[in-house]
């Protein structure tokens, strides 16, 4: 097992390790292995000039940030200064972002070093990673086999430990699929408790950018870093920032209430599930108590989830119109990404309001319905992630079945609440992760009882 | 016949920061593409900030003007009306649900008020987009078709941009900040809507242009068919815009990236609190309360700083000698001078005190038409202005000899005026005023000279 996320921290600190090293490292792991991996699109040519920086402030006993010199990835759909925020698109290729993310600018605070821009599925349209104008990333966990996605590039970088952490987005799984296939961790935070100002939009009204890690430790503290309210921003929670690091000082599961769904085995390969009843066991050996819950409508979240997506995506595209920035999206963009954009076309137009937008809203607040009273016996929600193992990289498979793997993804966004993923075990080699759905703003419980998981190995 | 006209009126709010962001909304004053950052020009992942507190402000207090009913406690949507033009930098316009309604001006209802936001401005010859002007606020005010013809249109517009700058909130019109999309229909014929009016007298030509078209095509059997034109200032002609452009469905949504609009009740009633009285309404109150003609009031009532005037001065000397001078010799001072009534210095009490000598006869008219103009040109107190001009009305005893030379150098005249021709007194008043050095009122010396031609 590697170093964790926190001792690197404190060699950094302690000048054992110097920042500029770790990012040394970071480049040359990436030079050795990312031509076959393909997890960045571009690197950040002064990483190490800005970790140099940093050794210099610890030299002279300065305070330094909470991710003092630690390598971070970058989804290509965030905006990162001098960098290019292609969202892995031909309309996007040659954008340079002239303006940081509200969170980059959080890490930047914090010292963290922007180490380059990950690859991802075109606009994250897409669950494999393979819809990328620049090519497939492939599994470092599964070689072969595709990573998932939409946050390939990130996910595939920190199982190759190319870096320590990355950005993702999850608009309908986007984080918490690939950090499932990949076998590491990940969390969808609550609908507008991160800022989105910056962040290329998919589906407006479910994007949320989020923490990809090797342990939650990582992924706890990149989310307090990046967390808490903004007067920039109009749809975010007026919430403090909170100190997750600190919560997860709290191991033990006594007295947690955790919920299951005969729904989850209804929709997920058997192989899969065995894996994820092992981890329930565990839950309990720990100390929390098991209860069922109902959740009779969750699959009908996805259609409902594709039709919104769609409608927001295609408003959200429509800047790219080919007069400000490269070809226009309809000219250049993959398969999948048209896909959406005349679905949102069609499905918006004044004849057909009432049904299809509409309905998909009312479907969304059903769903929503459905989690927040499930909640309200429950702390937390457990079960697998992806109903279905990972294709290998290259298999035709038709929309549809590229739509299935996001059915038990879909419906935290869909009901703005947070979710994290932990690795659960294999099933033929593959990394399979358990999705911990928590209520709003419920990421000290999520974290817990994934660190809990975690430490019982 | 029977014509049916209405609007849809467009205007810029006048706030300081656009509707979404921090920008300044100068757009006339900088070189092009200087007051723009990520969020009005819509760049990739910009999201735009809560919606400016004073825009909405100004489009609730401009609804309560116009007697409309705002729609309080309820949630009002920001929606994306989506067309691609190269002015419009995200492929969407925001614009509001309805936040009131159900008003009235000049017997012309107000069907809804928006809010929205502006685009840039392109310049299709050079290729180029200024976002300068993208993303200032705009109120819209939606009109029924209840004018009847263009003279009544060009009235209600009128009104309407009265209205507006009695809020104090918008750009003043001068600055091309009134934008207008004009129906009409002639009976047995289809509503045309025309687009590009930027000003109360284009939207009379194209509304007088169209009268005459309609009526034209419907004279020859030919009808007149629903669709969109296109007024052409420079021609004073409207044509037909491409069916493309009309035919457009906008697909709205709402703007997953804006809370939807709340207005508190209460908030809104602290703005009908402490919002201008509408000229409308001022104008008949006016005429009540102070019994002074309508003539007077409309003059009174066109700008508010001057109706405001009007009534300190009022309170102070009799209100029917202060509405004649206002509709006279004020009127007249402040266009010679280009002053608008916001540019006046002076204040109300050295005027009411200027009107006071008047009243008292301490000054003739014309003396103090002569002070006023001083008054407004280096404002002070009007006994200072009279001493530095020398205007102190003319004592009898000096004023007789004057008179009595007069009509000894002048015989002819006086011969004239004696056997039936009036108007040669009015000469021989001009030359007694003109000896006195203006001092002596001429209505004065016109009752002297008869009464001493007569007695010879």
């Amino acid at each position: 097992m590697a170093e964790g996320t926190l001792a690197k921290l404190a060699r950094i600190r302690g000048g054992e390790l110097s920042a500029a090293e770790n990012v040394a490292s970071a480049l040359e792991r990436i030079q050795e292995l990312d031509r076959r991996i393909n997890s960045f699109i571009e690197l950040n040519p002064n990483a190490l000039a800005e970790a140099e920086a940093v050794d210099r402030k610890i030299k002279r006993g300065e305070r330094v940030g909470k991710l003092a010199g630690l390598t971070i990835g970058i989804k290509s759909n965030i905006n990162v200064a001098g960098l290019r925020a292609t969202c892995a698109s031909r309309t996007l290729q040659n954008y340079v972002s002239p303006y940081d993310a509200e969170v980059i600018k959080r890490i930047r605070a914090e010292d963290g070093i922007i180490i380059g821009m990950n690859n991802m599925d075109e606009f994250a349209c897409g669950s494999s990673g393979e819809t990328s104008a620049f090519g497939p990333t492939d599994n470092p966990a599964a070689p072969g086999h595709i990573p998932g996605g939409s946050s390939s590039g990130g996910a595939a970088a920190i199982a190759a430990r190319l870096c320590d952490l990355c950005l993702g987005t999850d608009t309908g799984g986007s984080i918490r699929n690939p950090a499932s296939h990949c076998g590491i961790v990940g969390l969808k935070p609550t609908y507008g408790l991160v800022p989105r100002q910056g962040l290329i939009d998919l589906g407006m009204s479910l994007d949320q950018i989020g923490p990809l890690s090797a342990d939650v430790a990582g992924t706890a503290l990149l989310l307090e870093t990046i967390a808490g309210r903004s007067d920039n921003e109009c749809i975010m929670l007026k919430v403090d920032r909170v100190n997750y690091s600190e919560l997860l000082r709290e191991k033990s599961l006594k007295g947690m209430r955790i919920g299951i769904s005969e729904k989850f085995s209804e929709l997920t390969d058997p192989a899969i599930m065995k894996v994820i009843d092992g981890q329930i066991e565990k839950l309990r050996d720990l100390g929390a108590e098991i209860v069922e819950v109902d959740l009779p409508n969750l699959e009908r979240g996805l259609s409902a989830y594709y039709l919104i997506v769609s409608v927001e995506f295609f408003s959200g595209t429509r800047k790219f119109d080919g007069r400000k920035y490269g070809r226009r999206i309809e000219d250049v963009c993959g398969e999948e990404v048209l896909r959406r954009i005349l679905r949102g076309r069609y499905i918006s137009q004044k004849e057909y309001r009432g049904k299809f937008y509409q309905r998909a809203l009312q479907v969304r607040t059903l769903v929503r319905r459905e989690l927040l009273a499930a909640f309200e016996r429950v702390d937390v929600i457990v079960g697998p992630t992806v109903p279905k193992l990972p294709h290998r990289l290259g298999t035709k498979i038709t929309p549809m079945e590229m739509y299935a793997y996001d059915y038990l993804t879909v419906p935290a966004n869909l009901a703005g609440i947070c979710a994290g993923v932990v690795n659960a075990g294999r099933v033929n080699g593959i990394p399979v992760g358990l999705q911990v759905q928590g209520r709003v703003l419920g990421e000290p419980e999520v974290l817990r009882v994934m660190q809990a998981l975690e430490a019982a190995g | 016949m029977n014509i049916k006209i209405g609007f849809e009126v467009h205007q810029q709010i006048a706030t300081r920061r656009k509707m979404y962001c921090n920008c300044p909304t100068n757009y006339q004053d900088v070189p092009p593409n200087t007051n723009v950052c990520p969020i009005c020009t819509g760049m990739p992942g910009a999201k735009p900030l809560p919606p400016n507190q004073r825009a909405v402000e100004a489009a609730v207090e401009i609804a309560l003007m116009l007697g409309c009913r705002v729609y309080t406690n309820q949630t009002i949507y920001i929606q994306r009306k989506h067309y691609d033009y190269p002015d419009l930098p995200s492929g969407y316009q925001r614009t509001s649900l309805p936040l009131a309604g159900g008003g009235s001006l000049l017997g012309v209802r107000i069907r809804e008020i928006h809010l929205e936001e502006d685009p840039g401005q392109y310049d299709p010859l050079g290729g180029n987009v200024d976002y300068n002007r993208s993303g200032i606020p705009l109120v819209e005010i939606v009109t029924e078709p209840d004018m009847k013809s263009p003279e009544e249109a060009r009235n209600f517009l009128r009104a309407l941009v009265r209205v507006l700058e009695y809020t104090g909130k918008v750009r003043p019109e001068a600055g091309g900040a009134m934008r207008a999309d004009v129906n009409i229909s002639l009976e047995g014929g289809g509503r045309v809507e025309v687009k590009n009016v930027n000003s109360i007298k284009g939207a009379y030509r194209a509304l007088r242009y169209e009268v005459i078209r309609q009526r034209e095509k419907l004279k020859r059997g030919l009808g007149v068919e629903r669709e969109t034109r296109a007024f052409l200032e420079s021609q004073m002609v409207t044509v037909p815009m491409r069916v493309k452009e009309t035919e457009e469905d906008y697909r709205y949504i709402p703007d997953p990236d804006i809370f939807p609009l709340i207005l508190d009740e209460g908030w809104v009633e602290k703005i009908r609190e402490r919002m201008a009285e509408p000229p409308h309404l001022r104008e008949s109150r006016l005429i009540s309360e102070y019994k002074i003609t309508r003539a007077a009031a409309e003059v009174i009532v066109s700008e508010r700083e001057l109706a405001d005037l009007y009534e300190a001065v009022a309170r102070e000397v009799d209100p029917k000698l202060v509405a004649i001078w206002f509709r006279t010799r004020l009127k007249k001072v402040l266009n010679y001078m280009k002053l608008r009534a916001a540019d006046i210095k002076f204040t109300p009490a050295q005027l009411a005190g200027l009107l006071r000598m008047v009243r008292d006869r301490q000054l003739t008219p014309e003396q103090g038409e002569l002070v006023l103009r001083e008054l407004a040109k280096h404002p002070a107190e009007p006994e200072k202005i009279i001493a530095r001009l020398g205007l102190f009305p003319i004592k009898r005893e000096e004023l007789l000899p004057i008179i009595a030379r007069v009509i000894e150098e002048n015989q002819k005249a006086v011969e004239d005026y004696r056997s039936g021709k009036e108007e040669a007194i009015n000469f021989l008043t001009g030359k007694v005023l003109q000896l006195t050095g203006r001092r002596a009122d001429p209505r004065e010396i016109t009752r002297l000279l008869i009464e001493k031609i007569g007695k010879k």
